[in-house]
């Protein structure tokens, strides 16, 4: 039976050819983090390979007080940020899946606008509009320029959770004389809290990463990805992969957790 | 809402259809009360923030404070003029940006559609861990990625000692328009990806079967069924690559090494170093009318039900 044994090769070599593919992509995303982490190890002053293992560049990272202070000051924005999206894109989210309403698609549309612009436009257009007003710049305007590029992004996770909560629960609540606070707080909200824990992970993630929002509002404060950026265009400094990395890992770290809870919200 | 879905939403659940289903803790009007943080935060940052850069754009030169009556269109004569006569930069920067976004797109479909169709038809082993990977670039700040790219094409850095390793001695195509575009297109490729992976797995695998019992192979059953039921994805994937690449800053200054300008760099210089918020917004404004478009488009394409209920584990 020479034609069976084909057929069963055949495909699993076809599969095993797509896996390849996908692998390829992976690899290619994870390029420039793998290199980030390999230079982050080089003991030279200027990264040249092949190199010397050290991990005095972490050191450095770790004790630096420039790098201390942009730390604190990152997370006098991102904790807020993390707060603030997570209750405003909650409430959008509740708003849009739970209830039936007129113009309740313009409200998705424009509620979900931000996540479609250009950073760079939105910090730009935030500056002026920060000096236009009096609003000024520092901590507090940042935090509601990335608040603005944020909560759209947790509605849109929590939404997703929220869409495969069958509503039917929710009736069935109510037949039993529940009123809705009582569905809030003892249905609705238990049922999405994977969605809404996973929302928030995403929200401090993405403040603490944000570039383009903070370095137009941020004033004189210094950030980390402002303080990277500052000393990666003057040229090569050894502790910024280092610093770069120790942020990736912790990112994967807080992801990894976020997908997870996501992913048990599916289910 | 039209009475149709009013009535649709009060319909019991068995013949209703799955996933368009609303559910009413109140079905009384709009719930002001949700909604309102988040329509109050837009109207004062995302809404203000757009106002003042057309505004701005209409300011004569030079100014940081907005005298509203006093209004010219002098930033967008000298980008018009600029770009025709092609004198000055803007001849080169509109050029850079089309061929960039151009190129991006072009490149990020070509890259992610077979990526696409393996995730949503090919894959079942190992998915999450796939998709998971795919997503994790996306949370890390762009220009530490970038940064990343930077220390890969550098002189003996990584691509250097890789090709090296093999006895290959090939030039770095860093500080180059290509490497901008490698930027950009490692920046944004997931926004292609995930769109098309998302409308490849809503095609109903009954329509498949049924194409294969008529007798179509699969070259055909993907050339009259995959490939037109994904073009939405497609449409949405490429409308947001081309969008968001428009935007590229970092990646130009980074990988193009000051040799490269684009819109976004160009813009960012009005504001940073000759202080000319006319005309940088003058410059935003086309910017802002083409996002704003792709925008909408996208969002009223999208169904976030549908998400819901296929992009998770099929």
């Amino acid at each position: 039976m020479s034609t069976r044994s084909n057929r069963s090769w055949l495909p699993r070599l076809s599969t095993g050819l797509w896996y390849g593919y996908l692998v390829l992509i992976i690899a290619f995303l994870m390029t420039p983090l793998l290199s980030l982490i390999i230079a982050s190890f080089d003991s030279g002053q200027t990264f040249s390979l092949p190199f010397e293992f050290t991990l005095e560049w972490y050191r450095n990272a770790v004790t630096s007080t420039s790098v201390q202070s942009a730390v604190d000051s990152t997370i006098r924005i991102s904790v807020p940020v993390t707060i603030l999206s997570t209750v405003i894109g909650t409430a959008g989210a509740i708003a849009y899946t739970r209830y039936s309403f007129r113009g309740r698609e313009y409200f998705k549309i424009v509620a979900l606008l931000p996540i479609f612009f250009p950073l760079i436009l939105l910090g730009l257009g935030m500056s002026m509009w920060a000096s236009v007003t009096g609003l000024g710049y520092g901590i507090v305007p940042a935090i509601i320029g990335e608040t603005v590029w944020i909560s759209p992004i947790v509605m849109f996770v929590v939404s997703i959770s929220a869409l495969g909560v069958d509503p039917n629960i929710e009736e069935a609540a109510r037949d039993l004389g529940a009123d809705t606070l009582t569905i809030y707080k003892d249905v609705l909200l238990p049922l999405i809290a994977n969605g809404i824990v996973s929302g928030a992970i995403f929200a401090f993630v993405l403040s603490w990463n944000n570039y383009y929002i903070v370095s137009y509002l941020k004033g004189s404060e210094i950030t980390i990805t402002t303080w990277i950026h500052g000393r990666m265009t003057q040229g090569f400094t050894p502790v910024v992969p280092a610093l770069a990395s120790l942020i990736f890992y912790a990112s994967l770290l807080l992801l990894l957790v976020a997908i997870v809870m996501e992913v048990r919200s599916e289910r | 809402m039209s009475v149709k879905e009013f009535v649709r939403s009060k319909v019991p659940a068995a013949i209703d259809r799955p996933g368009r289903r609303l559910a009413s803790v109140s079905s009384l009007g709009p719930p002001g009360g949700l909604m309102l943080p988040l329509l109050a935060l837009l109207a004062f940052m995302f809404v203000g923030p757009i106002v003042a850069i057309v505004l701005f754009s209409v300011q004569t030169e030079n100014v940081i404070s907005l005298s509203v009556a006093d209004w010219t269109l002098e930033a967008y004569r000298e980008i018009v003029r600029g770009t025709l006569s092609g004198e000055g930069v803007y001849g080169e920067v509109t050029l850079n940006t089309i061929v960039i976004s151009a190129l991006t797109t072009v490149v990020a479909f070509v890259v992610s559609y077979p990526a696409a169709y393996a995730l949503a038809t090919k894959v079942r082993r190992f998915k999450l861990p796939i998709l998971i990977a795919l997503i994790i670039p996306l949370f890390t700040s762009v220009n530490i990625r970038v940064y990343g790219w930077v220390l890969f094409l550098i002189n003996d850095g990584v691509f250097d000692l890789l090709a090296g390793s093999v006895g290959l001695d090939v030039p770095s195509i860093i500080y180059t328009r290509s490497a901008v575009v490698l930027g950009t297109v490692y920046v944004y490729l997931p926004y292609m990806l995930f769109p098309i992976y998302l409308s490849i797995s809503t095609i109903d695998d009954s329509l498949l079967e049924a194409a294969a019992d008529l007798g179509a192979g699969r070259a055909k059953q993907f050339v009259d069924i995959i490939l037109p039921l994904s073009k939405p994805g497609v449409i949405i994937g490429s409308l947001f690559v081309f969008v968001l690449s428009l935007g590229a800053e970092v990646e130009a200054e980074l990988l193009g090494g000051g040799t490269v300008y684009t819109a976004a760099s160009n813009i960012s210089y009005s504001f940073g170093y000759s202080q000319n918020w006319p005309l940088g917004s003058a410059q935003a404004v086309g910017l802002l009318l083409i996002t704003t478009v792709c925008g909408i488009v996208i969002l009223r394409t999208i169904d976030l039900a549908e998400i819901a209920s296929r992009g998770g584990s099929r």
